[in-house]
């Protein structure tokens, strides 16, 4: 086990997380499965935060107080997020993203 | 300002100041009335001034304005003249007696000593005798003495100068501060001065009367003028009465000042004033096309005459360094005795004439015992030596005070001998203009187109004579190369004007070749050594000339302007006193014996024939005044007869005419007085003794008159009969000339007109003047045209065209820099601008509206981003 | 316990990155979402792996239990026929997983590279029974005020707390769930007012 760092490992999965929720974010044309790319890399960078608090002795309790944090928000950002989805879906009648272009150049 | 009885002369100068006076209240008014003219019209209180300096045409107040400072000037001028008669003889004694004092005392100077041990020896023991002498010695000593203080006092009690302009010398040349520096307003009285400044006043104030009458049309509001036809009938004017006498006023003064001034340039500066006043008098009526024209003529005909005048006036200034007459003149002639010695020509003494040398003796000897007569320069002595001390070298009173003294003055000089001919020819030149002598005489006749009395005045009794008074006051400076070119243009020109009189029939253009004639025979009377005869001339011809001047005006007047000879005819019983005194005046310009101007014209012929039998090859000076003598009774006859004899010629003119009123007759027979007695004498049968004549030939002559022209002057002394028969010979010949007069018109023995038809070319030649103008014209005028086109032509093709070229090769560049503006400039701020937009549209392409493909550029970016930091911390040589 | 660490690590990683893979590449969004409740669960197990069990129990708590739950919520509320499965096309997948794997390499290469290069090891925190952990107490007490982080190299005196996130969370979340409740309710509001 020496070869191999443990920390890589827990680094190793936080990245394959957080590329998981943008290829998510980058293919689901629902917004819904947006959000849930969103999840997956907020989950990601969790991952990395509390794997530095175990691993790096200047994080031992902040990483683990950031995830809390991010924690915290990404269930507030859930919240606005699906409130925004269905006052789309409302407008729109459809959680189809790339129908929300009004906005392009 | 100086008592006057201490500077009596400042009289003459009164007189002239007073006719300047004149002219500028006048043009002072004029100039008020011209401001105001605009305005009286809107404010009461300028119509009152206006109306009060005269309205919209003045009264006869300008008249009197200027009649009064003539006549206030003449008065001045008898008295003046009075006086400086008075005192020239007494001057005359005085000098007398200083020349014998001198002439005993100067023998011993130079001889004396062998000649006092001789008497030593002779009368050893006559001791009271010798003390006797001695006494006598210094009596004659104190008298002389005292002669000379009071000699010096008169001279300078007739003079006087201030100073006008300095010029101060350049920086190396510090130590001769007054070298050629000084300009000076200047007088000094002699008596031709004199003479010419009572003729003048005299002559002035009449015409000025007379005038009153003759302009009395140009007092009315409008004046009709015939003579010019506009698209609306007769051309209508203003009124020019205060213009008339205005110009006359200013006329007076230059003349006077002209007489007065003491040295060349300020005679030049009054020389171009009356040429001005000249000029404006011709051109009075200057709507009229021929008018204005002959103004013209006169003006630019004397410029040519000038620029010879500036010629000689640079000569003189450059190697003389002054303009006053007496230092010239004292210097280019050879004082009668030199203090260190006498010089000698040919072992003669050579007192007052132009001494010659060679260049190479002037340099070496410096002191100029004896010279012959044939060199290069002529020599230019210094003024100290016979201007100090010694008051004996008489060109008439002399005096230190009006001349400046130089350095240079006090040395000998040379001047190459031709740049002094040159000079006399360029000051001649100024007087042929002027004098309207033979090559320059064109515009004379032309310049009748003035008043009447402006042609008395101005063209026949004053202005014209200047030049010939200007050759006289010259007489020293001039060579006798000089002195014989002066006498030959006088008697071609007596010749030509006098053949020309005979065929013309415009009363005031016969009276114009007189004058230019007349002219001639003074010119060629100075040109042969008769100084006082031709001066004497000038004096009568002023009179009798100004007589028949007015008398013309006077039969012009009451004719109702009406000039042609030929449509006159039987006016003596209309108009008795204009006949009666034209016909004096023709008597005297006939040369009738005991006439003014049989005195003058019988000397002139004297002075020709002595000086044609010294030099028998200019046998032409003696007889072309004599000829043209009878010619001159022939024409003035012709004259006389044409207009007052006969049968009326045309009655409208004849019926209608009538005698001129008294302000115009009274001058008419004042002067016709003078034309008869002026120049009278002891005894009056012998010109020779013309009272005038003395006057001038005793107290103005030059001395250098008698020495130029010493041969012919003994000849006529040597054998008095000459002069009875010249005199004789004159009378036949001026009896001839009545006689075919009478013939012809008078009796009408023969007809004039057949008379014509037997030389039918002559005729034409003489009516067209000798062609000259056409001569003029083909030589000068239409060359000058046809340069001036070319010119015309040149700036036209090759200036504007090269200006144009210019322009168009700007036109050029400008396009072109244009093109690169557009191109360039604009072009690239356009293409950047262009870049700009399509990067922005080519960019808003990636803009897609996509929040998925937003996501995965977020990626990318992120990626491209953490890779350039790993590279850039690479780089920079970390891990 | 020391040798089993690295097992339990291999048995879990692997799955919960399964269970993220799953949740990208189904189709179906109940699945898609489903997918993502095992690798949230997944996470909070390497959570506790890692000792943290406070936050491991939270992630359960709030992101299993609440956030997935609004999540499920939007999905039924937007569920109907076509949205289910709305097809990505296979240009677009190709372009997302080969960006994707580049992401994720770079991302490797940068945890390999700091691994390798920082030898900074923590001791081994980890009590050996779990009734013993203090980072309950030692979380609660940094969000109260008082200072348990590391001390400032600086100023050795003062060390960190956690009162004012705290604070400026418990603000968020109250302005998030106003923010929510509004933007949720205005739009029927006016659907009701424009319906009548």
């Amino acid at each position: 086990m020496n070869e191999l760092d443990p920390l890589l490992g827990y680094l190793c999965l936080a990245a394959l997380l957080f590329t998981c929720g943008v290829v998510c974010m980058a293919t689901k044309r629902n917004a819904i499965g947006v959000l849930i790319g969103v999840e997956l890399v907020l989950n990601g960078a969790n991952v990395n935060f509390v794997a530095f608090s175990r691993y790096h002795p200047n994080f031992q309790v902040e990483g683990m107080i950031f995830a809390l944090f991010v924690i915290v928000m990404a269930a507030g950002e859930a919240a606005i997020a699906l409130a925004i989805v269905l006052n789309f879906y409302n407008n729109h009648s459809t959680v189809d993203v790339d129908s929300a272009d009004e906005l392009k150049g | 300002m100086p008592d006057l009885s201490e500077k009596p002369g400042l009289l003459f100068v009164l007189a002239t100041l007073l006719p300047l006076a004149g002219f500028t209240l006048l043009l002072t008014v004029a100039a008020i009335r011209w401001a105001l003219r605009p305005y009286a019209a809107e404010s009461p209180t300028a119509d009152a001034v206006f109306k009060a300096l005269g309205g919209e045409v003045t009264g006869r107040g300008p008249a009197y304005v200027a009649l009064g400072s003539i006549a206030l000037a003449f008065l001045c001028c008898v008295v003046g003249f009075v006086w400086f008669c008075i005192d020239a003889a007494h001057m005359h004694h005085l000098e007398h007696d200083i020349r014998h004092y001198e002439a005993e005392h100067a023998e011993p100077h130079h001889h004396g000593p062998g000649k006092a041990k001789k008497k030593a020896k002779d009368e050893p023991a006559d001791e009271a005798a010798k003390e006797k002498a001695a006494k006598a010695k210094a009596d004659a000593k104190t008298k002389h003495d005292q002669n000379v203080g009071d000699y010096n006092r008169l001279t300078k009690n007739w003079e006087g100068a201030l100073e006008w302009a300095r010029i101060f010398p350049s920086k190396d040349n510090v130590a001769d501060t007054k070298h050629g520096t000084l300009l000076t307003l200047g007088f000094r009285i002699d008596m031709l001065s004199a003479v010419m400044f009572v003729m003048v006043t005299l002559i002035a104030t009449l015409i000025h009367l007379f005038s009153i009458g003759y302009m009395s049309e140009e007092l009315q509001e409008t004046v009709e003028d015939h003579e010019v036809h506009t698209a609306h009938g007769h051309y209508h004017r203003r009124g020019r009465y205060g213009r008339f006498f205005m110009f006359l006023s200013l006329f007076c003064f230059s003349m006077l000042n002209l007489i007065l001034a003491d040295n060349l340039f300020q005679i030049f500066v009054s020389w171009e004033l009356v040429g001005i006043c000249s000029y404006l008098l011709i051109g009075f009526y200057f709507e009229r096309t021929s008018a204005s024209n002959a103004a013209n003529k006169a003006f630019i005909t004397n410029r040519v005459g000038d620029a010879g005048f500036i010629i000689g006036l640079l000569i003189v200034w450059t190697y003389f360094g002054t303009f006053n007459f007496q230092e010239i003149f004292s210097r280019v002639r050879c004082p009668e005795r030199d203090a260190d010695d006498v010089i000698l020509i040919n072992e003669k003494p050579a007192g007052h004439s132009i001494v010659r040398a060679k260049t190479d003796r002037v340099l070496k000897t410096g002191r100029f015992v004896k010279l012959d007569s044939n060199g290069d320069v002529a020599l230019i002595f210094p003024r100290e030596r016979i201007m100090g001390n010694v008051p004996g070298h008489f060109h008439g009173p002399s005096s230190t005070t009006a001349v400046h003294d130089s350095p240079r003055s006090r040395e000998y000089g040379f001047i190459p001998y031709w740049l002094l001919v040159v000079a006399g020819l360029g000051i001649f030149l100024g007087c042929v203009g002027k004098s309207a002598q033979f090559p320059l005489q064109v515009w004379l006749p032309d310049a009748m187109e003035g008043p009447t009395p402006v042609s008395a005045l101005i063209h026949a009794a004053t202005m014209v004579a200047a030049g010939v008074y200007l050759v006289g006051r010259c007489y020293p400076l001039f060579t006798p190369e000089v002195l014989l070119t002066i006498a030959y243009i006088g008697g071609i020109t007596l010749f030509v004007a006098a053949s020309i009189a005979m065929v013309v029939t415009d009363i005031k253009k016969v009276l114009a070749y007189s004058t230019v004639s007349q002219l001639g025979y003074m010119m060629l009377a100075l040109g042969v050594g008769g100084w006082t005869a031709g001066l004497l001339h000038l004096l009568t011809h002023a009179f009798f000339k100004a007589l028949l001047f007015l008398g013309s005006g006077s039969v012009i007047y009451g004719c109702h302007h009406q000039q042609d000879m030929l449509k006159m005819g039987g006016l003596f019983d209309k108009m008795k006193i204009t006949a009666l005194t034209m016909l004096v005046g023709v008597l005297a310009i006939a040369g009738t014996p005991f006439f003014s101007g049989w005195y003058s014209k019988d000397e002139i012929l004297v002075a020709a024939f002595g000086f044609s039998m010294t030099h028998p090859q200019h046998f032409l000076l003696f007889l072309l005044p004599l000829v043209t003598a009878g010619i001159t009774t022939f024409y003035m006859f012709r004259m006389w007869f044409m207009t007052f004899t006969g049968e009326p010629r045309d009655e409208h003119v004849y019926k209608h005419a009538e005698e001129t009123p008294w302000v115009m007759t009274t001058p008419l027979v004042i002067l016709a007085i003078f034309s008869v007695g002026v120049a009278w004498g002891w005894p009056p049968h012998d010109p020779e003794h013309s009272w005038l004549g003395q006057q001038l030939h005793h107290y103005s002559q030059p001395a250098a008159v008698d020495v130029d022209f010493k041969a012919s002057h003994e000849l006529l002394h040597g054998t008095p009969s000459y002069h009875t028969m010249v005199g004789m010979l004159a009378l036949a010949v001026v009896a001839i000339g009545v006689a075919f007069a009478l013939v012809l018109y008078y009796y009408n023995v023969l007809d004039p007109n057949e008379a014509v038809e037997q030389f039918p070319g002559v005729h034409k030649f003489l009516l067209h003047k000798w062609y000259f103008d056409e001569l003029y014209s083909a030589l000068l005028v239409r060359p000058g045209l046809i340069f001036a086109h070319w010119c015309s032509g040149f700036d036209t093709i090759v200036i504007n065209g090269f200006v144009h070229l210019v322009a168009k090769w700007n036109m050029f560049v400008s396009y072109v820099s244009g093109l690169f503006d557009k191109g360039i400039i604009d072009g690239s701020v356009n293409l950047l601008a262009d870049v700009s937009y399509s990067v922005g549209n080519w960019l808003r392409n990636l803009q897609t509206g996509y929040l998925r493909s937003y996501v995965l550029f977020l990626a990318l970016a992120a990626m491209a981003i953490w890779m350039l930091l790993y590279a850039w911390a690479t780089a920079m040589g970390g891990p | 316990m020391d040798d089993l660490h690295p097992y339990m690590f291999w048995l879990i990683a692997p799955l919960t990155g399964l269970c993220a893979i799953a949740t990208v590449i189904t189709q179906n969004i109940v699945r898609s979402a489903t997918w993502l409740l095992f690798t949230l669960a997944g996470t909070s197990s390497i959570f506790f792996l890692l000792g943290a069990d406070l936050v491991g129990a939270i992630q359960l708590l709030v992101y299993v239990g609440g956030t997935m739950v609004l999540v499920i919520f939007g999905v039924m509320l937007t569920a109907q026929g076509p949205f289910i499965t709305m097809k990505t096309s296979g240009a677009e997948w190709a372009i997302s997983i080969v960006a994707g794997i580049m992401l994720f390499a770079v991302l490797g290469f940068g945890a390999t590279h700091y691994v390798r290069s920082s030898a900074e090891r923590a001791k081994e925190t980890v009590p050996e029974n779990p009734k013993d952990s203090r980072n309950s107490t030692t979380i609660g007490q940094g969000l109260l005020g008082v200072p348990v982080g590391p001390s400032d190299p600086k100023m050795p005196s003062q060390t960190i707390h956690y009162l004012l996130p705290f604070e400026i969370v418990s603000v968020h979340l109250l302005v998030v769930l106003i923010g929510a409740a509004y933007l949720a309710r205005t739009k029927r509001r006016k659907e009701e007012e424009a319906a009548p």
